[in-house]
């Protein structure tokens, strides 16, 4: 005998999202990272700011840390976000 | 009384019950263990016996800006074995990690892989014939085992947090499949851990914690309070020590035999509190010891207490009545994640 059951799983009913458009380019950008905060992703990041400095030739790299990694990032660090060209979510552990 | 046809949730129709089986493993939307199919008359009955609208917002998980609908979260809740009656409870327990003080996201996708460790209080412990005595951390009995379930697989298909998913965990622990106990009102002279929290009175209530495994002692060579809690001290300090230095919710099992110590000294359970607030502490210097000295640096001097405060103990009164056994279960990470109560029926954000 067939059995008819419902869907338990979400469904895809979250908010839609969609990439930002992308850069042309690097070069003279203002490019921002959040990090989540983790103590190793310090040297990580580092390295990281200085490939977008030293050969992509980013103008400027802001780093942001959040308060707590387990939660999204609090908005008054997204204060300036209206002068950056881009913003990256970091995540290390 | 809830119609079939309110439920909007996609149907799936298989040939028969081992069919069904295949259809939830093959997507993941199973822990490993079979399921009962949600068919829409179970769903419905359980909506009904908890009066809640199938579209009734439960919560939204902030982070990934998920809704967790009564519907969701019933369908769920059938597939872990629940009955009607057992639904309230797990409505409740969500509303309760859906607070902003329990961070979810977190607390189920970290590396560190806690478990969600839910404490029930209250009446609503005889009516669903909990058992907070015999293998109380483990299958103790049906309403706590399906209603740990059921938060699980709200968590696989609501949120997504399944193995290498949303969930990190580096190795998680047997919590993870399901962590429900009850607290053993009766046979205890303390009182309920809810209602030391602030839920009313004779109220059925739930106490969330975002947790790790639990780390069993043993000493019954004493009847002295101060030696008793001494043992759950030094697994405290072992847990702070091995795994992390950082003060946070940490909750004490405590079975009968030694209860019985406690009582006959007319201590509380705000005495034990205050106690191990007292002395579980380390240097962190201490972590010399067992391999950690890179992360020393300077403050090999400074002391860490376990908890930010006494009231961060939860005392459970739980266990089988022989054994000079306990358990000390340490929070997931600090204070990132915080301890929730919160009375069963309680609707959290509702206009009155």
């Amino acid at each position: 005998m067939s059995i008819e059951f419902l869907d338990p799983t979400h469904e895809n009913d979250s908010a839609e999202f969609a990439l930002a458009p992308r850069l042309r380019t690097l070069e003279g950008a203002v490019v921002a990272i959040i990090s989540n905060g983790k103590k190793n992703t310090i040297p990580f990041f580092d390295a990281f700011e200085a490939e977008l400095l030293n050969q992509h030739k980013v103008r400027e790299v802001v780093r942001i840390t959040k308060f707590n990694y387990s939660t999204p990032v609090d908005a008054s660090l997204l204060n300036e976000a209206e002068r950056w060209n881009a913003l990256i979510s970091g995540i290390g552990d | 009384m809830i119609e079939v046809q309110q439920l909007v949730s996609e149907r799936h129709v298989v040939d028969d019950f081992g069919a069904a089986q295949e259809w939830f493993h093959a997507r993941k939307w199973t822990d490993g263990l079979p399921v009962v199919p949600p068919t829409a008359e179970l769903v419905g009955a359980c909506l009904d016996w908890a009066m809640l609208d199938p579209q009734h917002l439960i919560g939204i998980e902030p982070v990934r800006e998920r809704v967790l609908t009564a519907e969701k979260v019933a369908i769920n809740a059938v597939m872990a074995g629940c009955l009607p009656m057992h639904f309230p409870v797990v409505v409740a327990t969500l509303t309760a990690m859906l607070q902003e003080p329990f961070v979810l996201h977190g607390a189920t996708s970290s590396t560190g892989g806690c478990a969600l460790l839910v404490v029930i209080n209250g009446p609503v412990r005889r009516e669903l014939n909990m058992d907070a005595t015999f293998n109380v951390l483990g299958a103790s009995d049906r309403a706590t085992m399906v209603i740990g379930r059921a938060l699980r697989l709200v968590l696989y298909n609501l949120l997504d947090v399944r193995p290498g998913e949303a969930d990190r965990s580096t190795l998680g622990h047997p919590g993870k499949i399901s962590y429900c106990v009850s607290e053993d009102e009766e046979n205890s002279p303390w009182l309920p851990l809810a209602e030391e929290r602030g839920s009313p009175r004779f109220a059925s209530s739930v106490t969330v914690m975002a947790a790790g495994s639990p780390r069993q002692i043993l000493n019954e060579w004493t009847t002295e309070p101060e030696q008793i809690l001494d043992t759950f001290v030094a697994e405290i300090k072992a847990n702070m020590r091995h795994y992390s230095i950082w003060p946070g919710n940490y909750a004490l099992v405590i079975p009968p035999q030694l209860r019985t110590h406690f009582e006959t000294a007319a201590w509380s359970k705000a005495d034990i509190r205050e106690y191990v607030y007292r002395n579980a502490r380390i240097f962190r210097r201490e972590w010399a010891d067992c391999g950690k000295g890179a992360v020393i640096a300077d403050k090999g001097d400074r002391e860490y207490a376990a908890l930010p405060s006494a009231d961060h103990l939860l005392v459970i009164a739980a266990g089988g009545p022989a054994g000079g056994f306990g358990a000390v279960i340490p929070p997931w990470l600090g204070t990132t994640s915080q301890a929730v109560t919160i009375a069963i029926g309680t609707c959290v954000d509702c206009e009155i």
